[in-house]
């Protein structure tokens, strides 16, 4: 199974993976309005690209009251039709991936395979990669650390 | 919308007006620079002082600024400049620009003068005038902090307290160290009381064939990321041209007294202070350099001015002096060409300790730290440097032989002109003085690519030597005619045909990423002529000012002193050679012999609309 890893010390921040994320997906150049964001900070010095993990556990899938989240080949996927835009999974969310705006949810469904993201990423800063041992244990890391920050606040 | 909003904002009436920008002016001038220059020709009346509420001031993004377009970040800020008294224009990236366009925003054109200071609050479809008094007399860094605090992740463009002085060279800033650096806006900003624009949009950019865009991105990405420049600018950035330059004998060393300057200053010295190398919005070049001394930069500019030019070599000085520009929001190129020209003419005994306070020399880091504070604040002698190349009326006639300008603007590149006549030529008629990012045919450096290469780009009988002066006309030309073009869509010079590398985006390239994100068809030589119509507009509003041929000319030190060290040595600029290739470049561009418009073309251009 493939999934994304992010390597926030390649990522310059330029954004061509959400500008990308948001022409595909609305046809419309929207770094606010993607799968992915970068939390950038040029005064406190970090680029950042937060993803959807596709958690095994998933809070989105789990607090969906409509049953509109379900995992498919290890892929969370959102249906649309059952979605009634409460934005509790956009909410709950504890790395905040999932994207609200403009009545739209914008939860990442890794491209059917093939994620604009990577794809216009220039360093490498978001690559899509078979899970090893190694990347999984990288991937769980990150997502500890993630979970830690949101606690103290 | 892939078009965006035009906000009129006059700050005398606080009176803000929203219209749409016409499609017919689209297509004849794109937008950044473009349709700037169209704005100033048209908004701004002849023979105004550049501080008085009739001057106008622009922020326009580029036509193709914040899609996925490579490098597609930029804007242009313009207005009559005050240091120079002509047209003044600068072209920056950052972040701001795309967020304009997020917002709903192409372009706000700014009238009258603030009584209060004040700043602008742009969120989606709307623009407020907010008070400013808490942020007045704010470091750069500062005021777009405490704007964040306020008002959450705005972008931010802003004066210095440069800028609040009125200092001539003081540039607007967005970010750590993106700025719209030369021509002193942002002592334009300054004398509006405008200290900010801040800017926030969640709405997106429509675009008009999104999977063509997609595609054609891809394929444009893999060509410009397959580049071996591309990788050397993302690695070391723009300091890579300091040891080319310095190599050949044309770094400008001490006031162009010299020409070549310590290897202390090469990329891989100055690579050792970086901690990450960041982009500006979609960049995929990602040349900025993020350094260990609290600040972003040094470009390669920063280390010709502020090094060499100052006679400085330890490459941790040279960054924090760039450090400091950029907090106070002043031009690093004219700040380092004109604290040169007051060194000399110390050591000359041109003026002495009666008008400077206290000894002038070379060398000497923290002089010059100290004088940049003074000129940001306008204290003591600091307050007559901040009058820029205006002090020739100061320090005596004498004086302006000594001076590295072109009509009024210090040179910006740290390139010694007197080699490559091409570049000679660029800074002589650059529409807004001596500056490389008008024309520059950087490819004249490269002095092992075939004849072929650059007989494709610019025309037949380019000669391979770059200090010849036969049919360099052409180079200049077309290198104008196209950095106007890329200038008015907002992209990057770092991917433009002919600026960097001989490959990259040209006409052809232009063509598909204008239809893929709007839908016209336009031709190559319908893109040339945007570049031409540009130009002509700009040449309109200098040659109202009074600008000619006897204009048209160079530092005197690039005709009568020969360059004294390297493989330049001996070179200067002939004089008649000058004048026949300046004849040459006049009758390319169907001007008169005098290097005005002709009045056929003035009036076809003030009849568009």
């Amino acid at each position: 199974m493939k999934y994304l890893y992010v390597y926030p010390e390649k990522c310059t921040g330029c954004r061509e993976c959400s500008i990308a994320c948001s022409l595909s997906k609305f046809g419309e150049c929207n770094p606010k309005k993607a799968a992915i964001t970068i939390v950038r900070d040029e005064f406190n010095r970090y680029e950042f690209p937060i993803v959807c993990f596709q958690c095994e556990d998933p809070v989105c899938l789990k607090f969906c009251h409509q049953n509109a989240y379900q995992i498919i080949d290890g892929i969370v996927i959102r249906d649309k039709d059952k979605c009634i835009g409460c934005r509790l999974c956009a909410t709950l969310c504890p790395y905040n991936a999932v994207t609200s705006i403009d009545d739209e949810i914008i939860k990442c469904d890794l491209c059917e395979g093939e994620p604009k993201c990577v794809k216009y990423c220039s360093t490498g800063a978001i690559q899509y990669l078979d899970e090893t041992e190694e990347l999984e244990k990288r991937r769980k890391d990150m997502a500890e650390r993630f979970l830690e920050i949101n606690k103290k606040r | 919308m892939f078009s965006g909003k035009l906000g009129i904002i006059d700050l005398s009436k606080k009176k803000i007006t929203l219209k749409q920008t016409p499609e017919s002016l689209k297509k004849l001038f794109f937008g950044g620079r473009g349709l700037n220059s169209y704005y100033l020709y048209n908004y701004i009346k002849p023979d105004i002082d550049p501080f008085s509420p009739d001057n106008v001031l622009i922020f326009g993004t580029g036509f193709l600024t914040g899609t996925l377009v490579p490098n597609s970040s930029r804007f242009n800020v313009s207005a009559k400049s005050p240091e120079t008294g002509i047209l003044g224009d600068s072209n920056c990236g950052g972040y701001f620009a795309a967020e304009m366009r997020y917002a709903g925003f192409d372009r706000f054109i700014i009238k009258g003068k603030s009584k209060k200071p004040c700043y602008l609050y742009v969120t989606d479809n709307k623009i407020e005038i907010m008070d400013a008094k808490d942020y007045w007399g704010m470091d750069t860094t500062d005021i777009q902090q405490n704007l964040r605090k306020d008002l959450g992740h705005v972008e931010v463009a802003c004066c210095g307290l440069a800028g609040e002085n009125l200092v001539r060279f003081a540039c607007v800033r967005t970010g750590v160290k993106n700025a719209a650096g030369r021509c002193g806006l942002g002592a334009v900003m300054g004398s509006k009381k405008l200290k900010a624009i801040a800017v926030k949009g969640t709405q997106g950019i429509q675009i008009k064939n999104p999977e063509e865009m997609l595609e054609t991105v891809e394929q444009l990405k893999d060509y410009i990321m397959n580049s071996k420049i591309t990788s050397i600018l993302g690695s070391v950035g723009t300091p890579l041209l300091y040891e080319v330059s310095n190599t050949l004998g044309a770094i400008r060393t001490k006031n162009s007294q010299l020409n070549a300057w310590s290897e202390k200053l090469n990329a891989e010295e100055i690579e050792k202070h970086v901690e990450k190398m960041i982009s500006c919005s979609s960049c995929i070049v990602h040349c900025r350099h993020r350094n260990m001394l609290g600040g972003e930069g040094p470009e390669y500019t920063a280390v010709g001015l502020l090094g060499a030019n100052l006679g400085i070599e330890d490459p941790a000085e040279v960054i924090e002096l760039n450090n400091v520009c950029n907090e106070l929001g002043l031009d690093i190129s004219s700040s380092g060409t004109i604290l040169a020209w007051a060194f000399e003419l110390y050591e000359k005994g041109i003026i002495d300790d009666n008008l400077t306070d206290e000894e002038l020399c070379f060398g000497d880091f923290e002089l010059a730290k100290k004088l940049l504070y003074k000129i940001s604040r306008r204290e003591g002698f600091g307050n007559i440097l901040a009058e820029s190349t205006k002090n020739i009326a100061k320090f005596g006639e004498k004086s302006k032989d000594y001076l590295i300008a072109v009509k009024g603007l210090p040179q910006s590149d740290p390139h010694d002109c007197r080699y490559i006549k091409a570049f000679a030529l660029g800074i002589a008629t650059s529409s807004r003085g001596a500056d490389h990012l008008r024309s520059r045919p950087t490819l004249e450096i490269f002095l092992k690519l075939p004849k072929e290469v650059k007989e494709k780009i610019y025309g037949k009988g380019i000669p391979n030597d770059p200090t010849s002066y036969i049919a360099k006309e052409k180079t200049v030309y077309f290198s104008d005619n196209i950095f106007a073009v890329i200038d008015s869509l907002g992209v990057c010079k770092f991917i433009c045909h002919g600026f960097n590398s001989p490959h990259f985006v040209d006409y052809t390239w232009i063509k598909k990423l204008v239809h893929c994100a709007s839908g016209w068809d336009v031709s190559e030589k319908e893109l040339e002529d945007v570049g031409k119509r540009v130009i002509d507009i700009e040449r309109m509003f200098n040659n109202r000012e009074g600008i000619s041929r006897k204009d048209d000319t160079l530092p005197k030190r690039y005709f009568d002193d020969p360059m004294p060290l390297n493989l330049s040595k001996g070179h200067h600029i002939d004089r008649k050679e000058f004048d026949k290739l300046l004849t040459r470049y006049y009758k390319l561009r169907d001007w008169t012999d005098d290097g005005l418009v002709k009045k056929e073309r003035v009036k076809e251009l003030e009849d568009l609309a």
